[in-house]
């Protein structure tokens, strides 16, 4: 049928319900009917029990294709399973698009045990489909295999000397700043120092530590030695993915899978397809606009939230057309790989690291503007730091804002809202810049505006980071700080992170708080673009 | 009095209180068309009471042929930074003049015609010196009015200011200057009722 693409090298993944569906398997395979070779049968309780962090793991781990064929409608044993597999499919199916490696790669259909012909109909025709498509082009590093006991302690002594841990005073300063720890967690920074010098890095505890920590930096800032912790942590987890493979990633590693996809040269994502009309872009200019994974958070978080990350993206844009910045935008944008920098997983990372780099030389882009804090950092600093060397200036979009509101003849509309304001711990302060997001607030004309009890340079950190270590305490602290700014009198708290708001609306689930919890979250940049106006 | 009114002739007025610098203001304004357009210009200024603390004024004739009478009974452009000078001079205003304020120091009633507001003592407090509101003023006139070149006025501002502060006040006189141009760009998206970031 097709001679150009080598049939065998394809990976169809299906999963098979375990009732219905699989009866019907059993019967093709009784008949010895010709099922396409391509396919790979993982039989499951239920369809619906296959979550889209497993549908999309399987893309970043090589699969070409994936069907999830279940039940029927109305035929499914424990009721939901079939509404589950179709609200997961669609949402994988979407992300996919985005991701460039197309939704019509993943598939679901349901049969009765009887309709063993349509299951092989449905099986060829798909197997077809995939084949037309041709490989999906995902490769991804795995982690490296476990490294022997004399290189595992060379790497502890070289990173306890790269990060100077042995001038940790054992002082406690840290354990007395950590958010984690004054909410109650069995955590200790210092604790984790000491483990990595005596060599105890895979006791239960320290591991479960290393992945919790919040990396938010709030110890680094305290500690009188000016041990350097989050850095220090990104190492020490590095160090844990070459030793064994992690479970530490929530939300089933779907944006890990995600972002390791990515790092593959061979994909080429379909950023910014549906983009407003009225929003001016230019594909010549060399000022470029990074967006970052919002579309993805609003697909992945839409199901349990009303999640809108997606539109701090657009109103970034909306700002640059008001100042008669048109700018370009990467149809095929990457991650910029700061959650699998800070996962451990660094080779992946400079795979994804080294394709960005490449691709804005290759396309003279001389100016990136992103509004996201992570990428800002990854882009402005992380890239450096990690080997590469891009040529590119790297400005926050707080930055443009700021120097062009400075100069020009534009006023703010007054805002009838109280506000306060919830830092983002990578430009507040692993970048040092508190002070940027203050000098537009400041500008701003709300009713009221006050500071959190922990704020600018001590505040605290929206629960998680990186995608890894979230548990109970994640949620107390985002409770804590909920109630912080409740406690201000506001009724709108601004954000500057698309995760802080993510983490932050997750607290409000609680059906049991709700009411106390309940607060209007809305980013710096969507406030700015609501009351910006010229004068004159 | 007679009234020289030709096309090419720009009169104008800068009042203010004393000691805000008006008369340079007006002086850096004539200089700059003078030495540096090479047009010909002339400059009275207010002497008496007014300058010790008062409404004081200076006027100023720009024009491409030789001016034969110094003062301006009814200004082209009348450069206000102070209420009381606004007060004293709004009555000669036509309505095809051009008035420029400073908006946190002259509130307007019934201007007659086309006006632009700056907050340009504001902005000299924030550049760390009260004193260059008037040659944030001048870049805010220059960006405006095209009256001179704002290649003319840097010039002599380099040359009209204290040794040494040269380089804050063309600071100041950018800041003014980028402050007129977005000004007329804000009006330009005004026109197209397009003022804010968002559609409404």
């Amino acid at each position: 049928m097709n001679d150009h693409i080598n049939d065998s090298s394809l990976n169809i993944l299906l999963f098979l319900c375990n009732w219905g569906a699989h009866t019907a398997f059993l019967t093709l395979q009784d008949q010895r009917q010709p099922i396409p070779d391509e396919i790979r049968m993982v039989r499951t309780p239920c369809t619906g029990r296959i979550d889209r962090a497993m549908l999309l793991k399987a893309f970043a781990k090589g699969a070409d294709g994936v069907a999830l064929v279940g039940c029927e409608p109305g035929t499914c044993r424990y009721g939901s399973g079939t509404a589950t597999s179709k609200r997961n499919t669609q949402d994988v199916q979407q992300t996919l698009d985005i991701m460039g490696l197309g939704g019509e790669r993943l598939r679901f259909a349901g049969f009765l045990p009887e309709q063993s012909g349509e299951l092989l109909a449905f099986l060829q025709e798909f197997t077809a489909e995939v084949k037309a498509l041709g490989p999906a082009g995902t490769r991804t590093v795995p982690a490296t295999p476990p490294m022997d006991m004399d290189q595992h302690r060379q790497a502890l002594r070289q990173l306890v000397a790269d990060h100077d841990i042995h001038a940790c005073q054992d002082c406690g300063k840290c354990s007395s700043a950590c958010p984690l720890s004054l909410i109650g967690k069995p955590f200790s920074p210092r604790a984790i120092a000491s483990a990595v010098i005596t060599g105890g890095i895979h006791a239960p505890g320290v591991r479960e530590n290393v992945w919790s920590c919040l990396t938010c930096g709030l110890c680094y800032d305290r500690c009188p030695s000016a041990v350097n912790f989050p850095a220090f942590i990104k190492e020490l987890r590095h160090i844990y993915r070459q030793a064994d493979l992690p479970d530490q990633e929530v939300h089933g590693g779907f944006f890990h899978s995600l972002m390791r996809s990515m790092s593959s040269g061979a994909v080429t994502p379909r950023r910014w397809d549906r983009l407003p009309e009225e929003i001016r872009v230019d594909p010549d200019s060399t000022t470029l606009f990074f967006g970052g994974c919002a579309p993805y958070y609003d697909i992945f978080f839409g199901k349990h939230s009303d999640s809108q990350t997606n539109r701090i993206l657009l109103d970034s844009l909306r700002l640059l057309n008001f100042f008669d910045v048109v700018p370009r935008v990467l149809p095929d944008e990457r991650c910029c790989g700061h959650d699998l920098l800070w996962s451990g997983d660094r080779e992946n990372f400079l795979r994804l690291a080294r394709l960005n780099v490449e691709q804005l030389h290759n396309l003279g882009i001389e100016t990136v503007i992103t509004t996201c804090p992570e990428c800002y950092m990854t882009l402005h600093t992380t890239y450096g730091e990690q080997g590469l060397t891009p040529r590119f200036r790297v400005i926050h979009l707080y930055d443009f804002l700021e120097e062009q509101i400075d100069k020009n003849a534009v006023g703010f509309k007054s805002l009838d809202r109280a506000i306060t304001f919830q830092d983002s711990c990578r430009l507040g302060r692993l970048e040092g810049r508190a002070d940027l997001p203050r000098k537009l607030l400041k500008r701003l004309r709300p009713a009221k505006f006050e500071e959190m009890k922990e704020s600018a340079g001590a505040s605290i950190c929206c629960g998680n980071c990186a995608w890894t270590g979230c548990d109970s305490y994640s949620k107390a602290l985002q409770v804590k700080r909920l109630e912080q700014a409740h406690a201000t009198g506001s009724d709108l708290l601004v954000t500057a992170c698309p995760k802080c708001q993510i983490h932050l609306k997750c607290a409000m689930e609680d059906p049991f708080r709700r009411e106390q919890l309940q607060i209007e979250l809305m980013d710096l940049t969507s406030v700015i673009a609501q009351t910006i106006h010229w004068e004159g | 009095m007679s009234k020289k009114t030709q096309s090419s002739q720009t009169e104008i007025i800068v009042t203010g209180f004393g000691g805000q610098g008006i008369i340079l203001a007006g002086r850096i304004l004539g200089t700059s068309a003078s030495l540096g357009d090479k047009k010909e210009s002339t400059l009275v200024q207010a002497y008496g009471p007014e300058s010790r603390g008062g409404a004081c004024n200076a006027q100023v004739i720009i024009s491409d042929s030789p001016i034969h009478y110094p003062y301006v009974d009814k200004p082209k452009i009348l450069v206000a930074m102070s209420q009381a000078g606004y007060d004293k001079f709004a009555p000669t205003l036509d309505p095809d003049s051009i008035l420029l304020i400073d908006q946190d120091l002259v509130s307007l009633e019934h201007a007659v015609c086309d006006h632009y507001a700056i907050p340009s003592t504001r902005m000299a407090e924030n550049l760390g010196n009260k004193m260059m509101a008037n040659i944030i003023m001048l870049g805010f006139c220059t960006a405006i009015t095209q009256a001179v070149s704002s290649e003319a006025v840097q010039a002599t501002i380099a040359r009209s200011v204290p040794k040494g502060s040269e380089e804050r006040n063309i600071e100041a006189f950018t800041k003014g200057f980028d402050y007129g141009l977005s000004t007329l760009k804000g009006r330009e998206k005004r026109a197209i009722g397009r003022t804010g970031a968002v559609l409404q």
